[in-house]
């Protein structure tokens, strides 16, 4: 299964969890299946069935908008990241 | 020193040693002119380093004075500073004379705004990101790509940090990467969520690497990609961005739009005459999240709230925040402190 990686600002609605294991062949359905469990998180990752626009996914490395966004596929082996703006300084 | 190393190189003569800076590197380095927008943790980090190193002409923008709580991270601060009620920048600016008196230094103490930006990076070869809020940035990313200069973003929170160099036409932007800035409160700020001075100066040593590089002429050795750290879990990540120039249709540097920079996006900013209050007025798309920042704010001060505002008081000083970003901060009648204070608590 793909493992997703939660950021520390967004482990409040990941139930503390940094890492979570979810089925899907595509980055959108495993954000789907990991929104299911966690309904606050999806609603910090998602504005309806769009990422927000100040929140980016990575599969691996790379930046999923170069790729297929939310269609990009996803192996068993593969690591989803969401990478929040990080503001301070 | 070295025999045939002129006197002038002679402080510098460890730098100069490394090879792939030299001699020539350093005398470009020495005939170098960058802007560091925002002089706190990131900025004194950051100023410290380039005016060490011997970057010709700094110029040092703060709209900030020097509080205690500063000083666990500001590394250029001290008590006196605070006892003096000096602003960060004229503060920073004494001490980094005193450490290299062959550069020179211009302090600004103003409010960067787009207004006042491209005469305040129009003559820099480089800009360096030491501010704390996304709307500076964005204004930064419009003023660099409209001027095709090269710039470097950074942010830290709490143990975790980002960094990426910009150069227009050749890297993404900042707007490609991340195309609107978080709403207020759904990320946490420095005062929110904390901050480790040691994140800070890792991600501003990262800019000042990336710095010394670029204005040395080492444009093969640039970052181009977006850097991660935590150093509280020993985690760093290159995420490969450089796929998304092009490929996102970025109204900044695609489309050639300045919103931040022509004042479409952006906050307005005025005092409440006679009410020791100001109006911080930011325009945004989507209505603040209210739920959300009321839990960011409740541990640092008392949080009441109705469909209409959100009221909320620390240090003295009094937020009523609506739903479409505006707020009115009561304790003072300084719009650069309002500014801030609105960035801190609420965020940009």
């Amino acid at each position: 299964m793909a493992v997703v990686r939660i950021p520390t600002p967004l482990r409040p609605h990941s139930g503390g969890h940094d890492r979570i294991e979810a089925q899907g062949a595509t980055v959108g359905e495993v954000l789907g299946r990991v929104g299911e469990t966690y309904p606050a998180l999806r609603e910090r990752i998602f504005d309806g069935g769009d990422l927000r626009r100040f929140v980016n996914v990575y599969v691996n490395n790379e930046d999923i908008r170069y790729l297929d966004d939310l269609k990009t596929a996803v192996g068993e082996e593969d690591e989803v990241s969401i990478i929040p703006a990080v503001a301070g300084g | 020193m070295s025999v045939d190393m002129p006197d002038s190189l002679d402080r510098y003569s460890r730098q100069v040693r490394f090879p792939a800076l030299g001699e020539a590197g350093q005398l470009k380095l020495l005939a170098s002119r960058v802007t560091i927008c925002g002089c706190g943790a990131l900025g004194t980090v950051l100023t410290n380093h380039l005016v060490r190193a011997g970057v010709g002409r700094v110029r040092l923008v703060d709209r900030d004075f020097i509080e205690t709580h500063n000083l666990q991270r500001q590394i250029l601060f001290d008590e006196q500073d605070v006892a003096d009620n000096l602003p960060k920048a004229e503060a920073a600016a004494r001490k980094l004379r005193l450490i290299n008196s062959a550069v020179t230094i211009e302090p600004v103490v103003t409010d960067i705004d787009h207004t006042n930006i491209l005469d305040l990076v129009g003559d820099a070869d480089l800009i360096l990101d030491g501010t704390d809020n996304f709307e500076t940035r964005y204004l930064i990313n419009d003023a660099a790509v409209k001027l095709g200069k090269p710039w470097i973003f950074g942010g830290v929170i709490g143990s975790e940090g980002q960094t990426m160099t910009i150069v227009p036409g050749k890297t993404p932007c900042i707007r490609c990467l991340i195309e609107d800035s978080p709403p207020p409160g759904m990320t946490p700020t420095c005062e929110t969520a904390g901050v480790l001075g040691p994140a800070v100066a890792v991600i501003a040593s990262f800019e000042a690497i990336e710095a010394i590089k670029l204005l040395s002429g080492a444009r093969d050795a640039l970052n181009t990609e977006l850097i991660m750290v935590d150093v509280w879990d020993w985690t760093f990540r290159r995420l490969k961005v450089a796929g998304l120039l092009g490929k996102v249709d970025c109204p900044c540097c695609q489309r050639r739009r300045f919103e931040w920079l022509d004042g479409t996006l952006g906050s307005h900013t005025t005092t409440l005459c006679g009410r020791n209050a100001v109006q911080v007025a930011t325009r945004r798309p989507e209505p603040l999240n209210f739920a959300e920042l009321a839990l960011r704010l409740a541990p640092l001060g008392e949080v009441r709230q109705n469909a209409f505002m959100l009221r909320f008081g620390t240090e003295g000083y009094e937020f009523t925040v609506f739903p479409d970003g505006r707020a009115i901060i009561k304790g003072t009648n300084d719009i650069a402190k309002a500014r801030t204070l609105y960035a801190q608590f609420v965020g940009s």
